[in-house]
């Protein structure tokens, strides 16, 4: 089993998921057993403006731990992380990074996810 | 109604829902159709070239998130989007199902694909498909430009029906001496682009704005950066 603990910059409690990665996907949107198909699946919003299609950095999180338990980001990804809000170097996708085996991660959703396009 | 102006989001947030109300639908080829929107009065929705709206769909006891980019220009009266009808797809075939008057919701604008100013180097567009939706309003935005520069709008489509808004655009080609349409219904697309933009010359000062649905983005893309040109100077969006 794998755990993910959800902290909020907005100061919302935080959240505790433990689910088995061999499950997924939980719901329809983002890669199959990415962050945001784990946050999205068991009921916390993590807000995905394209549906989880890569196209925008909404589902912009900050890993805490387990970063490197993660599936190597690609240009896509990179390349939208670079204009992310608050961008920090351990920053993903919610969408595209997905959580390899069962890892413990810990991951921040920051207070603004706004495409401050 | 849609005015133009900045949307740092430092004042309204696109995560508001806007209630539009459907006021025309076109076909504009077989499967393709746009959708007009007018927001009330009362309602402010600024976006720049290039963005996205996220459209919330009523379907079978949720609310399903559908994203479009946005086919008009800021300031336009009406807010377009233009899509293609999915096979098997629940999202589009709700929304080909919808008429005129009928509500729909969406918040935005959202995305990070834009063109506020126009480009200081040539300019080129390349459009797959209903690619050309985002695309659109990146070149009329790019054709207020001083005309210093060239402009080229490289458009794959399946047939010439596909090739959606052809009468406006080579309007514009004629219009505007800067401005070339090439729109390409049987040459492949990356081999064009890489005729033209990687082998032809060693200039490597254009900036391009690719938009499209499937692969052939992250190919062009790929193709372009390996080429030489800087990582910031292509600029895309893959559906």
């Amino acid at each position: 089993m794998a755990k993910m603990r959800v902290l909020f910059e907005n100061g919302d409690p935080e959240r505790i998921i433990e689910f088995d990665p061999s499950k997924a996907p939980f719901q329809h949107d983002g890669r199959a057993g990415s962050i945001l198909d784990i946050l999205v699946g068991h009921g916390i919003h993590l807000e995905h403006a394209c549906g989880g299609n890569c196209a925008c950095t909404t589902c912009h999180v900050i890993v805490k731990e387990g970063f490197n338990r993660l599936s190597e980001a690609e240009e896509s990804e990179l390349d939208l992380l670079d204009k992310a809000p608050g961008l920090t170097p351990i920053s993903r996708l919610g969408c595209q990074a997905v959580i390899e085996g069962d890892a413990d991660i810990t991951v921040v959703v920051p207070r603004f996810t706004i495409n401050a396009a | 109604m849609a005015t133009e102006g900045d949307n740092s989001g430092a004042g309204a947030t696109p995560r508001v829902p806007h209630d539009a109300i459907i006021t025309r639908i076109v076909e504009r080829a077989p499967g393709t159709r746009s959708f007009f929107l007018r927001l009330s009065a009362a309602q402010r929705f600024v976006f720049k070239p290039g963005q996205f709206i996220s459209c919330l769909l009523p379907i079978g006891g949720q609310t399903m998130l559908r994203p479009y980019s946005l086919a008009s220009s800021p300031g336009d009266p009406e807010i377009e989007i233009c899509l293609n009808r999915v096979p098997g797809g629940v999202g589009t075939a709700y929304l080909f199902g919808l008429e005129v008057g009928a509500p729909l919701r969406f918040t935005g604008p959202w995305g990070t694909f834009i063109l506020e100013e126009p480009p200081a180097a040539e300019c080129v567009f390349i459009a797959d498909g209903t690619g050309v939706a985002a695309i659109r309003p990146m070149l009329w935005r790019a054709l207020r430009g001083p005309g210093a520069h060239p402009i080229r709008l490289h458009y794959a489509a399946v047939s010439r029906a596909h090739l959606l808004y052809a009468d406006e655009i080579e309007a514009a080609a004629r219009a505007h001496a800067q401005f070339t349409f090439v729109p390409l219904l049987g040459t492949p697309l990356t081999e064009e682009i890489e005729r033209r933009y990687v082998n032809a010359d060693h200039d490597r000062g254009r900036h391009f704005f690719i938009c499209g649905v499937g692969d052939i983005v992250p190919r062009l893309r790929d193709l372009l950066r390996r080429s030489g040109y800087e990582r910031r100077a292509v600029q895309y969006e893959k559906w």
